[in-house]
């Protein structure tokens, strides 16, 4: 994978890396890519599934519910007067 | 447990690296069983950090399903055991906190991810770990610890409360000096959990009979050392003459393909599943909340994250982005869905395969340091085919090489978990498992 390329995805990824590090990624993926080209051998399939077992869908009665109590919830946040800080948005 | 006995597993993990945090509740001792959980499920007395620097400080306010589990049936939660940053790992070097050592010899990696896990296992008496599996977690260092792992079928044990990795490939099971114990314990853990829809896709559950054959696939001893064969066809011998299994050879070419396959969607889910982790709901903060967001979230992702981390959120993002997806990421799934049906050709003609579980016994640290990486996620091409396809399977200790433990992995097909239990078992009756020298 080419530098311009690390830089993009790592811009998509939102991870910032320096120099060295986007040079030493670009190496690593270029490595792994060329691996990942095996997959081109094989041919002609089509079916496919995003789990490896079938799902059961689970829905639950359409009532309000608070499982775990707010207050535990933003022990981890930085709050004030219950909001939860954040950066800016602009 | 008495307080002593509590003191020595402490002196254990000094030498040992086996958990990031450890219990100093003496009340463990009146506990029915004392068990302990990988980093990555949350636990509400213990931080969870997932060996990751992101999650320094993170407390759960809730404990993970199997976790809960444990405790219900009389279980104390002895720690959180040591693992690779996410489960990003095949040696347990890859972890912001404690490196977890082998306990045949100090001086060798566990395996990883679940490397703490399988040392506890090791090392403490009675002891039962419970491991997450995504592409050989929990077969990987049970190998290199001499003990015995235990993963389940994908959704056979909620994932509730699981730092996930990969989600269509993470597995919640366990880690024993034994298989009795993991029989006795694991039927606890299973079973469909509303809380996770992909826990609810169960079969009725019925009982089958034992195993009569083995299939060992050709693709599976292509490559491996002189040295592991001689201890692995010795093992055959014993299942064939002393447990009267049919040994039969099967042909699954898919598996070279699983390996890269698995990387694909591992990654994708991956770098999806840690965009969680800016800074503001969990573990660790940015300083300067003045700053733009994107801005923030680089900054604390930057610095939060190790190099492994990076490097799988990197290659993720980059196999899911527009015009690559179709290439990578579809392909991936379409060829787990071929390797299934294969699996399901070969469990037509034999009841459970069979391979060496790792290609080596546990590396010395400076003979992983000096692997490329290609190397290390090439290590792990015999547990991942069966973790791709989410069959349950297990690594059983069958032999030693200059004093080191080897495990052969036994795979069966989705949901037929008791065929490996009943095999792990009788296959105990017959064979002493190696144990370290220091105990607790």
């Amino acid at each position: 994978m080419d530098s311009e390329t690390v830089r993009r995805v790592a811009l998509l990824a939102r991870i910032e890396l320096s120099e060295e590090e986007i040079a030493s990624y670009s190496e690593d993926l270029r490595d792994i890519l060329e691996h990942f080209s095996l997959l081109d051998e094989l041919e002609g399939l089509e079916d496919y599934g995003f789990n490896p077992v079938e799902v059961a869908d689970v829905l639950r009665d359409d009532e309000p519910r608070q499982d775990i109590p707010a207050e535990l919830l933003m022990r981890d946040m930085d709050t004030y007067q219950d909001y939860v800080r954040g950066p800016r948005l602009s | 447990m008495k307080a002593s006995r509590l003191e020595a597993i402490r002196e254990l993990d000094r030498d040992y690296g086996i958990f990031y945090s450890l219990s100093d509740d003496e009340s463990l001792e009146s506990a029915e069983f004392h068990f302990s959980a990988k980093d990555n499920l949350t636990t509400v007395d213990h931080e969870t950090t997932a060996g990751s620097r992101i999650l320094s400080g993170y407390r759960p306010p809730f404990d993970a399903a199997p976790v809960e589990s444990l405790r219900k049936a009389g279980g104390a939660l002895l720690g959180k055991t040591s693992m690779d940053e996410f489960g990003f790992g095949t040696f347990s070097v890859n972890s912001a906190f404690a490196l977890p050592r082998n306990p045949h010899d100090r001086e060798r990696s566990c395996g990883g991810s679940s490397g703490g896990a399988a040392c506890a296992a090791a090392l403490i008496d009675g002891h039962i770990a419970l491991g997450v599996s995504t592409g050989g977690s929990i077969s990987c260092p049970a190998a290199f610890c001499g003990v015995v792992g235990f993963t389940p079928t994908y959704g056979r044990v909620s994932r509730h409360g699981l730092l996930d990795y990969g989600s269509s490939l993470d597995k919640v099971g366990m880690l024993s000096a034994d298989c009795a114990s993991i029989a006795e314990r694991f039927p606890l853990i299973a079973g469909p959990d509303p809380r996770d829809p992909t826990s609810c896709g169960h079969p009725e559950h019925r009982e089958r009979s034992a195993a009569r054959s083995v299939g060992i696939p050709r693709q599976s001893l292509e490559g491996i050392p002189e040295e592991v064969m001689s201890v692995f066809n010795d093992a055959v011998e014993t299942l064939r003459g002393d447990m009267g299994l049919e040994v039969i050879e099967v042909d699954m070419p898919l598996f070279r393909y699983a390996q890269p396959a698995y990387y694909i969607i591992a990654t994708s889910e991956a770098s999806t599943n840690l965009a969680r982790y800016g800074g503001m709901r969990y573990g660790a903060r940015g300083e300067d909340l003045d700053t733009h967001f994107d801005g923030y979230f680089r900054q604390v992702r930057s610095a939060g994250f190790g190099r492994e981390a990076k490097r799988r959120i990197l290659l993720g993002t980059f196999t899911r982005m527009v015009g690559y997806r179709d290439r990578y990421y579809v392909k991936a799934l379409q060829v787990r869905q071929a390797l299934i049906a294969e699996y399901r050709r070969a469990f037509a003609s034999c009841d459970m395969l069979l391979a060496p579980t790792m290609p080596f016994v546990a590396p010395r640290f400076d003979e992983v340091e000096a692997m490329s990486l290609l190397e290390t996620y090439l290590a792990d091409h015999l547990t991942i085919p069966p973790n791709l396809a989410g069959m349950p399977h297990m690594s059983l200790p069958c032999g030693e090489i200059d004093g080191m433990p080897l495990g052969m992995q036994l795979t069966a097909d989705h949901w037929h978990e008791d065929r490996l239990l009943k095999a792990g078992l009788e296959w105990e009756r017959r064979f002493e498992y190696p144990v370290p020298e220091a105990r607790a």
